[in-house]
């Protein structure tokens, strides 16, 4: 049976990487003085389009089917837009953008940087009006990479949100401490927000992120949501995960949004991949408490197995939630006591039904 | 002056020189509470009405809203000070935002007078609160 999925991400993939391309021309001529870009006012334009850089990898693209390339070609909706597929498929290499870390500055308290005076790097013939999701392929390391999509109503979910807790994104080595909103470091965080295209266990979706990390995407994805549901419009938004060379853990994201049929929202955006009071080990996704100094020992902060989920004792009558090691478990009546094997999603819905993190174990 | 306002959790009102968000029952409310009487926006706000709302459109609607006019703030200044009432929108939901709206309205001598919440056409549930000057 034909695979229209697969056509449509083929599809849209091609459409990504000739976008990458040009992006790379978009960020000369911005060097150059020679302000391209966005349906915006001048001073929009005059970007600092050298924080993104467009490198070439060595991975490469596969050859599309017979079939496939004639529905491509069937489904192109301009000249311009058939001209930018016809040329990236002459690509032997794909490119990937690639974020240069030098030109972000350290966190200083805020949960983001604006980039680019807030306007996005999307190329003219991305702004599309046909609602699509693409999901990057992971690297050699397993690492997520750049996904993108026009978001429209038709993308949005229609069902209950699903269990991701199957995914295992690289770096994801957890740990609980007590200074952290609901007691773990990481979360799965999802590059496209769930509410926007509905993606459950998609692990091209989900990174390794922090609490802090994960709770600061979803004001910008509500402003995408409700401006889709109010106008019925779309919204290009690329997400792209920024990793420092072979690190596990990224060290941010980039979020880019735009309007397509109107100027109703821009944003352009770093995301910090950090906890504040808790240093993490990029490369591993190893962490410790900052004012420790130091990495802890195991099993003394972190004290989870190797399986994704979280492993606590609760105290039903105390409505305490302790790890398995707690004295506090020790203490407790046979009748009270109840183990919990679950997501984070899982305990966060524990934790609005009243119960408390045990404050001696975590 | 009557003063209307939009605002999420943090108080935000916009970002990136946008409105965080908008509702077009919200609208409706605002067109029927405002009806005989003038609803001054800039130019910018008048963009989310459809054409031929009853808008008085200017480039200084907070210096050109009179005794009973009222005034839709999104972009424009908000002389808060000089207002007799305050309509305040929250929309329940947090977006980012690089404009607040944080006045302290007791500290002016306002008065919470009334709350309402009711369902928008993009946003489950919008509460309306209405300040006075004592």
């Amino acid at each position: 049976m034909f695979d229209f999925k697969k056509l449509f991400e083929k599809r849209t993939l091609t459409r990504a990487l000739a976008a990458l391309l040009l992006a790379l021309i978009l960020c000369i001529s911005a060097c150059d003085g020679q302000g391209t870009g966005m349906e915006s006012t001048a001073a929009d334009t005059t970007a600092p389009a050298e924080q993104i850089t467009v490198a070439d990898t060595t991975q490469e693209e596969t050859e599309p089917s017979s079939e496939q390339t004639t529905q491509e070609e069937a489904e192109s909706d301009s000249e311009t837009e058939t001209e930018t597929e016809q040329s990236s498929e002459e690509q032997t290499t794909e490119p990937e953008a690639t974020i240069d870390l030098s030109n972000i500055p350290a966190y200083s308290g805020s949960e983001y940087v604006t980039l680019n005076d807030g306007m996005p790097y999307f190329s003219a013939s991305e702004l599309v009006t046909e609602s699509y999701e693409t999901y990057g392929e992971l690297d050699a390391l397993g690492r997520c990479t750049a996904v993108i999509a026009c978001c429209g109503k038709d993308l949005m979910p229609t069902t209950d949100r699903g269990s991701i807790s199957s995914v295992k994104p690289t770096g994801w080595v957890q740990a609980q401490y007590s200074i952290v909103n609901g007691g773990n470091l990481y979360n799965r965080c999802h590059l496209i927000g769930w509410q926007l295209t509905g993606e459950d266990a998609n692990e091209r979706n989900l990174i390794t992120g922090t609490r802090y990390f994960n709770e600061a995407m979803i004001p910008f994805e509500n402003m995408i949501a409700d401006y889709i549901k109010e106008t019925n419009n779309h919204v290009m938004y690329r997400v792209t995960p920024v990793f420092e060379g072979d690190n596990l853990v990224a060290s941010g994201a980039v979020m880019e949004a735009w309007s397509v049929e109107d100027e109703g929202i821009a944003f352009c955006i770093y995301m910090y991949n950090v906890q504040p009071g808790i240093v993490i080990d990029y490369a591993t996704g190893e962490s410790y408490l900052e004012a420790d100094g130091g990495p802890t020992t195991p099993g003394e902060e972190t004290t989870q197995p190797d399986d994704g989920l979280l492993h606590l004792v609760l105290n039903t009558s105390s409505k305490r939630v302790h790890k398995p090691d707690c004295s506090g478990v020790a203490q407790m009546s046979e009748k009270n006591k109840q183990e919990f094997t679950g997501t984070q999603e899982e305990l966060d819905a524990l934790l609005a039904q009243g119960y408390k993190l045990c404050g001696t174990c975590h | 002056m009557n003063l209307i306002i939009c605002i999420d959790d943090a108080g935000g009102m916009m970002f990136n020189r946008r409105r965080q968000s908008q509702d077009r029952v919200l609208r409706a409310r605002l067109l029927e509470i405002t009806k005989g009487a003038k609803l001054w926006v800039t130019p910018y706000t008048a963009r989310q009405f459809e054409d031929g709302a009853p808008l008085c459109v200017s480039d200084r609607p907070w210096a050109d809203a009179a005794a009973g006019d009222y005034y839709f703030a999104e972009d424009g200044e908000i002389p808060t000070e000089c207002a007799e009432k305050v309509y305040l929108y929250r929309w329940n939901r947090l977006y980012p935002s690089d404009r607040k709206f944080t006045v302290d309205l007791s500290a002016l001598g306002f008065v919470q007078k009334n709350s309402e919440d009711f369902a928008g056409y993009s946003h489950e549930c919008i509460t309306e609160e209405i300040y006075m000057k004592e």
